[in-house]
């Protein structure tokens, strides 16, 4: 392939590659926040002065604590278009990857719908005034919940790369599917969360305290801190993800199609790392800062989503998708799925503005705002 | 032609249609409730804003909450695990749907997130907006979740009734299929009164409401039922769209489609009943037990809807397209002449536990064949069905599937696989015995080759037409 990503397959192919990868962008956003976030609540639980008792010591937490539910239906609904995309371009793979997988694929509903409780029963008041650890161990079952959700997607991609080890899985009725990439692929996925997360959570906290007097240095280097930590950890799982990859795989990420692709990943990175260590140094979250960080975010987030697509598509056999892709593409309901992209969208946006509007609504700035005026 | 074999996992006793059709009538009560609940709120909302109700704006509140909780989370999570339980259970059959209707539903996905968005947005803010903004957030929440309602239905309803559609045809032939507008209308009318019922549970706990409060909010909410008195006209058109087979299977040709028939009507009958006399023109009230024991039918007749319209397909997922075992008509003639399982690439899980190779090959030809509507001593076991046929019976009855009950697909099979079916049931049958002889006879495989050029490869429903 000599042309960069998506640009060397055939053109229904490369139109729906580049759907799914935009929409899985979508996805990867919330599902950070849920992922890193639940994390990050267990670990200001439980850490010495993380929590230290009083809500107002960790307005961070407060936020995620608050957006949580929210963050999990966005995960949620952003990861139906994906869903949609994958079966046209990995219908049998995916497929069967899933019924190999059959009771642990199905556990993540109930899993999630477990989760999704935990969230909710964070923020009553028998939690957020009760002892630490009370929140702790809700926010760790939360965790543990999309924990095991992040991996059971993992494990089920690769079982679906892997045709030549179907017949055996099945015969064996095995639950799990075991191999080496696992871990490292997993690792990457938790630790590239955590700047995505911290990122994110670094704009709601501007948002909120915009025009505050008072804005806590320490939760501010706290999230720089955790925010590196992120990226040093997504690095070193990638190095230890790279020396799994096959031959063909190998060969897309070093060719001319993956190549631009990994160099906006590495970017991507280093903008990051740098945004991230003056935030650390000034504590301060100017949105210059968080918009440079946002820009690295994005290419890193994309590289390795462009990466991990053509890592796949490259291990498949070729002809059966295109032509699959090919017959998907001359199907109707385009123009109109377009028209209500636009139209939906811009209704989406019509709510936010509407929602900013509630002025004298009781929500969890204007909450957090008054319990730090009263220090 | 390479036919697309998938692993096929054994669910024990449970039908797998039992699986997706339980799993179906959660998903969509849930789904129901949330497009009723949008309506009634913005009927509330409008009441509380022209000052006829003004109690309605603090049920509204607490009602919104309750939906909130229950239908975000499991509504949407059930949407979810309902795709996935139909790859579980058809992957060619989902493949197919997804082949030809992705734009649609990717569509649907735009009106799913502007439901969560309109949602959440009168969640947080709700308390603090003017009435105007909260009706626009209202009307914007319960048209996005009606819309998800509308394309949904195109497709599912074009499983049974595909219409005009061929698979090189307009995607829209599929989609306004003949039972797309009496299914969309029924829906719409049963997510009202599901809606109107759930407001009567959540008026009556509401702890801010006085007595006479509650009163006028359950008769306001009542007027949501009214629809209901359309619903056996629909269900009549509906009846009427279908085809023919799987009208009679409804209304009596199939005993427990025909009980699960009677269950809907009779449980959507009595709520109709009740609702029409005693709500709303005797002005009756109603207390939180009998409106949870309403809901409770409700949810009966939801269930017994949902069980019909996934029973009557039979013997088709995608009538005239594909087969209920993940069959096209197209491949019965070859699959019989190469044999059903032969490429069958997924080995039986646990091959010690047969007799013979025989047997083994019994197995795997029952579990392609027949086991997405068949146990062997379970829900719909064929030792059951079958428990007193001698072996010519069986070895006819299997050979002329079709006509044995014309819910079920041709076999699509050699004369040595059906031989090897017919020997795993009598295996079955005789408490599965160690040591099984062998049946070889070539008589007995010349007859069975016989009885299947006899039934033909054409299901029962095109074999009537043709006569
Ligand atoms: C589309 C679903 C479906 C498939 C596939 C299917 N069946 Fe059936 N079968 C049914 C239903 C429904 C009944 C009726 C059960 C009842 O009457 O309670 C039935 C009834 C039967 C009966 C009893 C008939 C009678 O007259 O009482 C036998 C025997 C049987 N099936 C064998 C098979 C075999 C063998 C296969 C596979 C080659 C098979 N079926 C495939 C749905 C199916
Ligand atoms: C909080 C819950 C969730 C978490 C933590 C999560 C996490 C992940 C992760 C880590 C991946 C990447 C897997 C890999 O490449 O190895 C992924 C992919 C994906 N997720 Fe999620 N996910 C969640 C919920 C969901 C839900 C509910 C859906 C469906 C509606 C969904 C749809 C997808 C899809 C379609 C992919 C792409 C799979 C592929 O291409 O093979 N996710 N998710």
């Amino acid at each position: 392939m000599s042309a960069p990503f998506p640009l060397g397959f055939p053109a229904p192919t490369a139109f729906y590659l580049s759907f799914y990868v935009l929409t899985l962008l979508i996805h990867v956003m919330f599902m950070s926040y849920v992922l890193a976030g639940t994390g990050y609540l267990v670990a200001v639980h439980f850490l010495p002065g993380g929590f230290a008792g009083s809500r107002h010591r960790a307005p961070l937490a407060e936020i995620l604590r608050d957006w949580m539910p929210f963050a999990l239906s966005g995960a949620i609904t952003a990861g139906v278009a994906p869903l949609l995309f994958v079966q046209i371009l990995y219908q049998r793979a995916f497929y069967t990857a899933n019924i190999l997988l059959f009771h642990r694929w199905m556990a993540i509903l109930p899993v999630l719908i477990a989760g999704f409780y935990l969230l909710y029963l964070l923020k009553i008041r028998w939690v957020t005034e009760g002892p630490p650890a009370r929140g702790g161990f809700i926010a760790l079952a939360a965790w543990l919940c999309f924990g095991f959700t992040g991996y059971s997607w993992t494990e089920n991609h690769l079982l679906s790369l892997q045709p030549a080890a179907w017949p055996v899985f099945f015969g064996a009725d095995s639950l799990f599917f075991w191999t080496g990439a696992l871990l490292p692929r997993l690792g990457l996925w938790a630790a590239g969360t955590i700047p995505v997360m911290a990122l994110l959570l670094g704009w709601q906290f501007r948002l909120t305290y915009e025009g505050t007097p008072y804005v806590p240095p320490y939760e501010i280097r706290r999230l720089a801190l955790v925010a590196l930590a992120g990226l040093l950890l997504s690095a070193l799982a990638g190095v230890g993800y790279g020396s799994f990859l096959s031959p063909a795989a190998r060969e897309f990420v070093q060719g001319a199609a993956g190549e631009p692709y990994l160099g906006l990943a590495l970017i991507g990175w280093l903008i990051q790392a740098a945004i991230w260590l003056t935030v650390w140094k000034r504590a301060s979250l100017r949105p210059g800062l968080l918009g440079a960080a946002s820009l690295g975010a994005f290419l890193s987030v994309l590289g390795m989503t462009v990466l991990r697509e053509g890592v796949r598509i490259t291990s498949l056999p070729a002809g059966r998708l295109y032509a699959l892709h090919e017959r998907a593409s001359q199907v109707g309901g385009l123009p109109v799925f377009l028209f209500f992209l636009v139209l939906n969208a811009a209704l989406v946006g019509w709510c936010i503005v509407l929602a900013r509007k509630a002025k004298s609504s009781p929500g969890p700035g204007e909450d957090l705002r008054d319990l730090l005026d009263r220090r | 032609m390479e036919f697309p074999y998938y692993p096929l996992n054994d669910f024990g006793p449970a039908m797998k249609g039992m699986v997706i059709g339980g799993l179906g009538i959660f998903h969509v009560f849930l789904a129901q409730f949330a497009i009723g609940g949008g309506m009634l709120m913005c009927y509330f909302q409008w009441l509380s804003q022209t000052g006829r109700e003004p109690a309605a704006r603090e049920a509204l509140d607490g009602y919104f909450k309750f939906l909130v909780l229950v239908s975000f989370v499991a509504g949407a999570l059930t949407g979810v695990a309902m795709w996935f339980t139909t790859i579980q259970i058809s992957p060619r059959t989902i493949g197919m749907m997804v082949e030809e209707f992705h734009w649609i539903w990717a569509t649907e996905w735009t009106f799913f997130c502007l439901e969560v968005a309109a949602g959440y947005a009168y969640y947080r803010c709700g308390g603090g907006l003017a009435d105007r903004a909260r009706m626009t957030l209202l009307a914007l929440y319960s048209l996005a979740a009606w819309f998800s309602l509308f394309w949904i239905n195109g497709i599912l309803s074009w499983q049974l009734t595909p219409g005009g559609w061929t698979p090189a045809g307009s995607v829209w032939a599929g989609f306004f299929n003949p039972s797309f507008w009496p299914s969309l209308f029924y829906r719409t009318f049963a997510a009202m009164s599901i809606a109107a019922l759930v407001a009567c549970v959540v008026v009556n706990a509401h702890p801010r409401l006085s007595l006479g409060e509650r009163d006028a909010l359950i008769h306001r909410a009542a007027h949501f039922l009214i629809p209901m008195a359309l619903m056996p006209v629909l269900g009549l058109w509906y009846l009427y769209a279908i085809p023919p087979d799987s009208r009679a299977w409804a209304l009596g040709g199939s005993a427990a489609m025909t009980l699960f028939t009677g269950v809907a009507a009779g449980a959507s009958l009595f709520v109709g009943l009740y609702a029409l006399i005693g709500l709303n023109l005797q002005r009756v009230t109603i207390n939180g037990a009998t409106a949870t024991l309403l809901c409770g039918l409700a949810f009966v007749a939801t269930g017994g809807g949902e069980f019909v319209r996934e029973g009557v397909r039979k013997p088709y997922t995608v009538r005239g397209a594909l087969f209920s075992n993940s069959i096209a008509p197209s491949e019965v003639a070859e699959l019989r002449r190469v044999g059903s399982v032969t490429r069958d690439p997924y080995p039986l899980r646990h091959p010690q536990a047969y007799p013979n190779d025989q047997v083994r090959l019994g197995a795997k030809v029952f579990r392609f064949l027949c086991g997405v509507c068949h146990t062997m001593d379970g829900a719909n076991g064929l030792v059951h069905l079958a428990g007193t046929w001698t072996l010519e019976q069986l070895r006819l009855n299997i050979a002329k599937l079709q006509l044995t009950k014309p819910f079920m697909p041709p076999f699509a099979g050699t004369a040595d696989e059906l031989e090897a079916l017919v020997q795993l049931i009598s295996w079955t049958r005789a408490g599965r015995p160690e040591d099984w002889p062998l049946s070889n006879e070539v008589p007995t495989i010349v007859q069975i080759d016989r009885w299947l050029q006899e039934a033909g490869i054409h299901p029962a429903s095109q074999r009537e037409g043709k006569r």
